[in-house]
């Protein structure tokens, strides 16, 4: 009695140090995941990063201003211009309203941070949560050791990292943390069948849908699941618990957010959770009967509930094919098409195709994103498998569906990351489990008892979520005999196996070789993680760095450029430029822009390409009709920054001339290919953005050579005619030209003449031909 | 006199021309014939789709009298044509047909093809030298060289692309394009049918748990396969219909499995690697899940080093590639005083 006493306070002493341990690695990674973003930080400066988070910031700002209601009916006025966005109806609140509380919550606490800094550091924070998140989830599925490690590997997932960042303020920061807190919730349910779970479920769920538009990959990836469920015969109430709550609850809460609305009924991508709904309730009331009845009359009831039912579905279906087959996209976004058909983007949709977010990956980017864990994830999949339970099955349905989903758009890299940090960490941790209980098996042979006793307790916890769920599915769902015999054979194997542990091992010395090899692995994975944070993901695009033999060079034109015009233009000028840049000059300049980066509307957009892509004179009377006092053009020819505006113009080009007709894409191709050399057409040598470029650059120390398309300009010397330069920043990257006052009658129409020479396109004299209001 | 006499002799050639045209006109069936003959040798095709040669070309285009009463639309094929060329020609083939269900009467547009083999002058007629081709013949058009060409980059919309271009030339609409679809309605009430009646026996064996999907190793299979295909980068092949491999342009005789470049890769390339990713995972799985189970100490032993060399063998290779193809290598990142 003294002896199990003993060895019961030993094993309590154990728990206690193992789970104080536990929570200090969990810290430990918290406080990693954090630091590792901060690379941006200490090598740049607390700054925002590239465009959206621009927008995102602005948002919080006029939060943290204005209040939350102010912020649910903001209409802003200094966005496309003269049409204006309403922004608390258009955008994902979740992000701003937590930065915002954030921000509430320390000013309360007296303490003063700025909204810059509690923006920048929002995401590091929440990798921070997602890391223990994962923990958790991981936990549920395979035992603590699991979640340390799955843990430890998602603080560092350079997928993650890209988006998350000190200063990357953007939805997919928090959105991702409120992914695996919704899989947390739903596996949690799932094995404890708790309802308290199963609210909580709900609300994180409802804080995903605030968070970001991938929501939709919950609202269809747990519905799978549960079909799944039951169609492989695991149907219990802790499913039933698990999935009616979040449904019910979870579309009424998410359609809530103004963005969403009735979307949440009214979109296919919803449908899949109805379907399930359904089905899950005629599963529950057939296991329901099958418990009052003999069995006997339960295959009479049987047949009669099969034939009825079936006759009702049918009617059900062929409504349900009916109305979605009378919209044309037949109710599912182009986005969402083109997951299920990959082909389908590049042959209806070029404005999906063409961005680079959407294209699939080939294998370096999953070496770069997910690196060794591309290699440990086949393990951890046969792991999952073994004891098979709902949890598990849960990991596996996800990883497969990120796995498709990743091959299809880069951008959903992010969604398999998580995934595959799991699926990993399970497979480390399950290795490190067999070769670490190798070599202790066979080091200690006297003092074997203790040790088998040690090793046992992981066994024991990872088993214990599956022993669980196994009895605790017996009692309410009432198996058949049949059924239950199976469980005990289960549990007889189960037992014989924790029995039979004791002999799996494997020879010790080259257990030890095996685990340097794995912890060489996990080093490498380390190296990698930093290396490619601190040097690829670091760059806050707004202000760049070179290294030159004279040493480093900081460019910081963006924000010259953006000071210049928030101090020497009126605070009602209109500034037109090119989408990209919108959100930062309304952020940072607080100037009303034409178009930005929320290309909602393409007409808008094509009509700034129209003018850059016209002659001068045509472009001035777009631009006027616009009230645009200023345009900025970004410029990379003098210093070789490559994603400039002359690099972006094709696009420009191309998606004015799917609005307006007569600017057509070949009038500025010579042979098929984009020249600004010598070998330019008239059309492009004339139009305003090789004017607005190129001005002035043969003055400067280039000559006229353009450093990022590595030639020498085709036109040199021309004056601006209805232009003039206002402001171009120290490097040239941003130059910044005011629209000249409209000329008197006769010397306008004098202007004309001379100008009207030069273009030499017909299209253009043509234009020229119509009159303009000012003359 | 060298250059002279040929002068001449196009001068010559070209008032022969310009007679044996005008002569032919005045001998030609009129207009109303011709749209006639059109509609009845399109009435026999199936598609609509009328096969013309280099005397039919002769007959309806260079030989027909300005304006033409009608507008042709020319699909220029091969007869053995590729994969590509003949999903080109059967997309041409649904846009006529899809023409003629929404132009019941009175259409004055005819869809026709020509072969490279039955009809080459026709082709230098046109000045065709690359197929895919699709031109459109308007009433107007006096020579064949000036017929409005169908945009390369257009055929990769298929029908709908080109139905666009039918619209722009003719400003006539094609309508719905009306896809046959794969099976009939028959074959779909066949099926529906047989579901219905498999129901209750499929919803039985679901019920008592004695089906495929029970089966614990297809599911594993099948997850394993679907990560397989998805790091080997199979969507950016298919999506992008990347080959398999490609030949040597300065050596045809040899094949290129592997390309630079972050952004892009071969079919084989992506599978090689994705095998190597799987691999190592499946062998992992191995190790701490079935070879533990043996009792033999030396087959362990002996997995054990295989496998070990193995798997450092793949990773290293994965290394090796990824820093071959982009350039990339791993520096561990150490704070500058510690250098």
């Amino acid at each position: 009695m003294m002896a199990i006493a003993e060895a019961k306070g030993a094993s309590a002493l154990r728990n206690a140090f193992g789970g104080i341990l536990g929570v200090f690695i969990l810290l430990l990674i918290g406080i990693f995941a954090f630091s590792i973003r901060l690379f941006s930080v200490i090598k740049y400066e607390s700054v925002i990063h590239e465009f959206d988070p621009y927008f995102n910031y602005r948002v919080t700002q006029y939060l943290t201003n204005n209040g939350i209601y102010d912020f649910w009916n903001w209409f802003d006025d200094r966005t496309w211009y003269p049409l204006g966005r309403a922004i608390g109806g258009t955008v994902y609140p979740g992000l701003t309203l937590t930065a915002g509380s954030m921000w509430w919550l320390l000013n309360s606490l007296n303490i003063p941070l700025s909204v810059e800094t509690v923006c920048v550091f929002t995401a590091p924070i929440f990798s921070a949560n997602a890391a223990w998140a994962t923990y958790l989830l991981t936990k549920e599925v395979k035992g603590t050791g699991a979640g340390l490690t799955a843990a430890a590997l998602l603080a560092m997932v350079p997928s993650y990292i890209s988006r998350s960042v000190a200063g990357s303020y953007d939805n997919e920061a928090v959105a991702i943390f409120a992914l695996i807190l919704t899989f947390y919730f739903y596996v949690k349910t799932l094995n404890s069948g708790s309802l308290f779970y199963a609210t909580l479920n709900a609300l994180s769920y409802f804080y995903m849908v605030c968070s970001w538009g991938g929501y939709t990959f919950i609202i269809n990836l747990i519905p799978m699941h549960v079909l799944l469920c039951i169609v492989t015969g695991r149907y219990s109430s802790r499913l039933y618990i698990a999935y009616a709550p979040l449904v019910v609850l979870g579309t009424l809460l998410a359609s809530l957010v103004p963005v969403v609305g009735f979307n949440t009924v009214m979109t296919s991508e919803h449908f899949s959770s109805f379907l399930v709904f359904v089905i899950i309730h005629m599963v529950a009331l057939v296991y329901y009967i099958k418990g009052i009845l003999s069995p006997k009359m339960f295959k009479v009831a049987m047949t009669l509930a099969v034939t009825i039912g079936l006759t009702v579905c049918c009617a059900v279906i062929a409504i349900f094919i009916a109305s979605v087959a009378s919209s044309p996209t037949k109710g599912w976004s182009g986005r969402s098409l083109s997951l299920l058909d990959p082909t389908y983007a590049s042959k209806y949709i070029p404005i999906i195709a063409s961005v680079s977010e959407h294209q699939p990956p080939t294998w370096p980017l999953y070496f770069v994103d997910i690196n060794v864990l591309a290699f440990l994830v086949p393990a951890g999949i046969i792991a999952c498998f073994s004891p098979l339970s709902d949890a598990s099955s849960f990991m596996i349905l996800y990883l497969a569906i990120s796995a498709y989903f990743s091959g299809v758009m880069v951008r959903l890299m992010l969604v398999l990351a998580p995934a595959a940090c799991v699926m990993s960490g399970i497979a480390l941790s399950e290795a490190f489990d067999v070769f670490t209980r190798s070599i202790k098996f066979q080091a200690g042979d006297i003092n074997s008892e203790s040790s088998i006793a040690q090793n046992d307790v992981s066994n024991v916890d990872s088993n214990a979520t599956t022993d669980k769920s196994e009895t605790v599915s017996k009692e309410p769902s009432r198996k058949n005999h049949e059924k239950e015999k199976e469980q005990e054979i289960v549990k007889k194997v189960t037992s014989k196996s924790q029995n039979g542990k004791k002999l799996l091992v494997l020879p010790q010395e080259v257990s030890a070789v095996v685990i340097l090899l794995l912890i060489a692995l996990g080093g490498f994975y380390v190296g990698h993680c930093v290396w490619t944070t601190a040097t690829a993901y670091s760059a806050p695009a707004i202000v760049l760095k070179s290294y030159t033999p004279d040493g480093l060079r900081v460019f910081d034109d963006f924000r010259e450029a953006y000071a210049w015009l928030q101090h020497n233009t009126d605070v009602d000028d209109k500034v037109a430029s090119w989408w990209d840049y919108g959100y930062q000059i309304t952020a940072m300049a607080n100037r009303t822009v034409i178009v930005d980066n929320n290309t909602w509307n393409n007409t808008h957009i094509a009509t700034v390409g129209a003018a850059v892509s016209s002659p001068e004179k045509a472009a001035w009377e777009i631009f006027n009709s616009l009230d645009v006092k200023y345009v900025l053009v970004v410029f990379g020819g003098l210093v070789g920054y490559p994603s400039d505006d002359i690099d972006k113009f094709i696009w420009m080009v191309r998606i004015a001339g799917g609005v307006f007709p007569h600017i057509r894409e070949q009038d500025y191709l010579r042979d098929g290919r984009y020249h600004i050399d010598a070998h330019a057409t008239p059309t492009m040598l004339n139009c305003l953005m090789y004017k607005l470029s190129y001005y002035r650059f043969v003055e400067t120390e280039a000559e006229g050579f353009d450093k990022v398309r590595r030639t020498e300009i085709g036109n040199k010397k021309f004056e601006l005619t209805h232009f003039e330069e206002a402001f171009t920043t120290e490097h040239w990257m941003v130059r910044i030209y005011k629209l000249k006052l409209p000329k008197n009658r006769i010397q306008g129409k004098l202007k004309n003449k001379s100008s009207s020479e030069t273009y030499s396109s017909n299209q253009t004299r043509a234009r020229n031909t119509r009159r303009n209001p000012w003359q | 006199m060298e250059l002279k006499i040929p002068r001449v002799l196009l001068l010559l050639l070209l008032v022969a021309v310009a007679a044996l045209i005008s002569l032919s006109s005045a001998a030609s069936p009129t207009a109303d014939d011709l749209v006639a003959e059109l509609e009845t040798l399109r009435s026999q095709s199936p598609s609509g789709v009328i096969h013309f040669d280099d005397s039919s070309v002769a007959r309806f285009l260079t030989s027909a009298p300005l304006p033409r009463p009608y507008s042709l639309l020319v699909f220029f094929g091969a007869s053995k044509p590729d994969h590509h060329l003949r999903r080109l020609r059967s997309e041409f083939a649904l846009v006529s047909s899809s023409f003629a269900a929404h132009h019941a009467s009175s259409r004055r547009v005819f869809f026709c093809d020509l072969e490279y083999q039955e009809s080459e002058s026709s082709f230098s007629l046109f000045g065709v030298t690359s197929l895919p081709d699709i031109r459109h013949v308007g009433p107007q058009h006096r020579s064949l060289r000036d017929s409005d060409r169908m945009d390369q980059s257009d055929f990769s919309g298929l029908a709908a692309s080109m139905a666009q271009f039918v619209e722009a030339k003719t400003s006539l609409p094609v309508g719905p394009i009306v896809r046959p679809s794969l099976i009939s309605p028959r074959q779909i009430a066949f099926l529906a049918v047989a579901l219905l009646i498999s129901a209750p026996f499929l919803i039985k064996r679901i019920l008592e748990g004695k089906t495929m999907l029970h089966d614990r190793r297809l599911w594993m299979g099948l997850t394993v396969s679907v990560y397989f295909l998805g790091v080997a980068g199979l969507m950016h092949n298919i999506i992008h219909k990347i080959p398999m491999y490609v030949k040597d342009r300065k050596d045809p005789n040899r094949l290129i499995f592997f390309v630079k470049g972050f952004g892009m890769q071969l079919g084989a390339e992506g599978f090689a690697v994705g095998f190597l990713y799987t691999i190592v995972g499946l062998i992992v799985a191995f190790a701490t899940h079935v070879l533990v189970r043996m009792r033999n100490e030396a087959v362990q032993r002996g997995f054990l080093l295989a496998a070990m060399l193995v798997v450092f063998w793949a990773v290293r290779k994965v290394i090796y590639l990824h820093n071959w193809k982009t350039g990339y290598t791993v520096h561990t990142f150490w704070p500058t005083r510690w250098r």
